[in-house]
């Protein structure tokens, strides 16, 4: 089967200037040269096929949502250039970049500072579909919008309540309905499960592998934790230091690892030992 | 386990107060600290995890309160004190030489105007352990060397933001180990680290209670940190301990669906489910008093007696109580 690649990157450099001053005491980032500058990604590439998930794993401060923002254009990047389908839109005005905005959505760590807390559900999950004009009448946005709730597993009666009225878990359900409100080829998840207690985090883990598999998405997972990562990527992505130590298939990361800090990083995770 | 006890929480209850109510958040817990032990106590967040600790060294927060219950320090000479009565004077007295703690964020709980070496030697001198500063000057850096803080003698001057996340815990470390206390307490020491931090100052706290022949007291969510650390684990729920056992024996054999579920809830390394089992529904909203067991409406094998009458602790073996009536049934 030929593999589809939705979103590429070649080359890809950012980096930022800190203050004049500062100690440097245990900061991380590779400086080169100027002392001030970090090279928070430094000639990163790299392919996200179309239907995996790709997860970038590595520790804070190694460029992994730098990375996904420079691949979202959100910010831009210094260097090199990022395909989506095939076309090259590293370089595309605000306006022509506007089309591509649509494909591709992001889901966020703090689901409490993401949504707009003097919004109703109803009102944020429709959001994007009256910013892109989806639906002629408010009636079929309607159907929509508890399509939506349905598919994230929400109830009804939520529709008229505000975000400050949700747990954590229920919030970041109203995050992934938002985000895949346009039914976006890819979704970023920059730590979406990161600040949920256990149970919750296992509940969205659940429910982004089943939209994954329903809606065909593409998901490019960011997180710092192995074990999440273990279970929902198709392929991994260790960063250190702004730069990509190894990339392999999920399974091949976690059985062989070839990188020695992707073996560190390993031995790291405190593990609850194997019982018969 | 040890025999020799250090601490005995028994029947603590610790309520906050809510439109004029007072609405218990912890509920009659007992919770037996003995020497030289690592004692994991896990749960999810909002279950009085935290009030726990804090109530040890009367840190609650001003709209909370211990209503009842007993706090028993075992003196080594024999002396049992019980520190739910003491006065602020004589608790202020305790913390730091008896019992330490260290908190979720170093950044939060150290002060950002004194260099952190200063910090440390405030404990000496409060305490009076150290009549003149180059001596308490001089042991500083000794325990700053100690929890493996690299060039000590420099980083004495160094302020808390000039350090990274790790060196600011080691140095929150430095400054609950530096009386020598008898007992830590870490309150969720290193869920704001990074998984190789993590795993360094986890080994510096196991290192510590070696050395120093110390007690632990962990507090977290993260059940790795427990199979590693911990020699005996209390599974709390809603202000109660519903499930408590050796670490191995819980791991081998939890008889809580609550423990259970947190179980299957964790994803693990290698090894890959099509869907992660997990418990239904949210915590509830500790609103209402509860009549019958606290985990009834997100269990799966409750029975009729669950909703009318709270299960007493069942004793497993002797190092293994549950609270659930459907496990002790089994057992009968």
């Amino acid at each position: 089967m030929e593999k589809e690649i939705i979103l590429s990157a070649s080359h890809l450099k950012k980096s930022f200037r800190t203050g004049k001053k500062g100690l440097h005491i245990g900061k991380k980032g590779s400086h080169t040269g100027d002392n001030n500058l970090v090279h928070a990604v430094d000639d990163v590439s790299l392919e996200v096929i179309k239907g995996e998930t790709l997860a970038l794993v590595g520790e804070s401060g190694c460029g992994k949502s730098t990375l996904a923002r420079l691949l979202m254009r959100m910010i831009n990047s210094d260097e090199g250039s990022i395909y989506f389908e095939g076309k090259e839109i590293s370089h595309l005005s605000e306006r022509k970049m506007r089309p591509y905005r649509k494909k591709m959505q992001m889901v966020f760590q703090d689901p409490a500072s993401s949504l707009d807390p003097r919004m109703k559900i109803r009102d944020i999950i429709a959001e994007p579909l009256i910013a892109w004009n989806v639906y002629d009448s408010k009636a079929k946005r309607d159907d929509r919008i508890l399509e939506l709730l349905n598919l994230v597993d929400l109830r009804e009666d939520c529709l008229d309540r505000y975000p400050h009225q949700f747990s954590g878990g229920q919030r970041q359900r109203i995050g992934i309905a938002r985000a895949i409100a346009l039914n976006p080829d890819l979704l970023i998840c920059d730590e979406s499960v990161s600040a949920l207690d256990v149970c919750v985090q296992a509940q969205i883990l659940n429910l982004l592998k089943s939209l994954k598999q329903q809606m065909g998405l593409t998901c490019l997972f960011i997180s710092h934790d192995l074990a999440v990562v273990s279970f929902i990527a198709d392929r991994v992505v260790v960063m250190k230091n702004g730069r990509i130590c190894e990339m392999a298939p999920a399974s091949q990361i976690y059985s062989n690892p070839g990188h020695e800090y992707t073996k560190y990083l390993l031995s790291s995770v405190p593990r609850i030992k194997e019982y018969d | 386990m040890n025999d020799d006890k250090l601490l005995e929480i028994k029947d603590l209850t610790v309520s906050i107060k809510q439109e004029k109510e007072m609405m218990p958040v912890v509920n009659g817990i007992d919770i037996t600290i003995p020497d030289h032990s690592i004692i994991g106590l896990v749960g999810e967040s909002g279950c009085g995890k935290s009030m726990t600790a804090k109530s040890i060294n009367h840190i609650l927060p001003s709209f909370a309160k211990i209503t009842s219950g007993s706090m028993l320090w075992h003196e080594p000479s024999g002396q049992v004190c019980d520190l739910v009565t003491l006065k602020e004077k004589d608790i202020r007295k305790r913390c730091g030489t008896d019992v330490a703690m260290i908190f979720q964020e170093p950044m939060t709980s150290l002060n950002p105007l004194m260099c952190i070496g200063d910090q440390i030697k405030e404990v000496l001198m409060i305490h009076k352990l150290e009549k003149s500063q180059d001596r308490a000057k001089a042991r500083v850096i000794e325990m700053l060397d100690a929890v493996e803080i690299p060039d000590p003698a420099v980083r004495y001057r160094a302020y808390p933001h000039e350090l990274s996340g790790g060196m600011r815990q080691r140095a929150m470390i430095a400054m609950a180990m530096i009386a020598n206390p008898k007992l830590l307490i870490a309150d969720e020491p290193t869920t704001a680290l990074d998984v190789t931090t993590q795993a360094q100052i986890l080994d510096l706290i196991k290192k510590m209670c070696e050395t120093h022949s110390m007690s632990a007291l962990i507090i977290t969510h993260n059940m790795g940190i427990v199979s590693t650390l911990c020699d005996y684990v209390y599974v709390m729920y809603l202000g109660t301990i519903m499930e408590e056992a050796l670490t191995d024996e819980l791991f081998r054999n939890p008889m809580h669906p609550y423990t259970r579920g947190l179980l299957s809830s964790i994803p693990r390394m290698g090894d890959n489910p099509e869907f992660l089992e997990t418990l239904p529904g949210n915590i509830p909203v500790n609103k209402e008093k509860f009549r019958g067991c606290r985990f009834c409406l997100r269990c799966s094998d409750d029975i009729k007696k669950c909703f009318f009458e709270e299960a007493p602790l069942h004793k497993v073996s002797d190092d293994h109580y549950v609270r659930c009536h459907v496990a002790a049934g089994k057992e009968d």
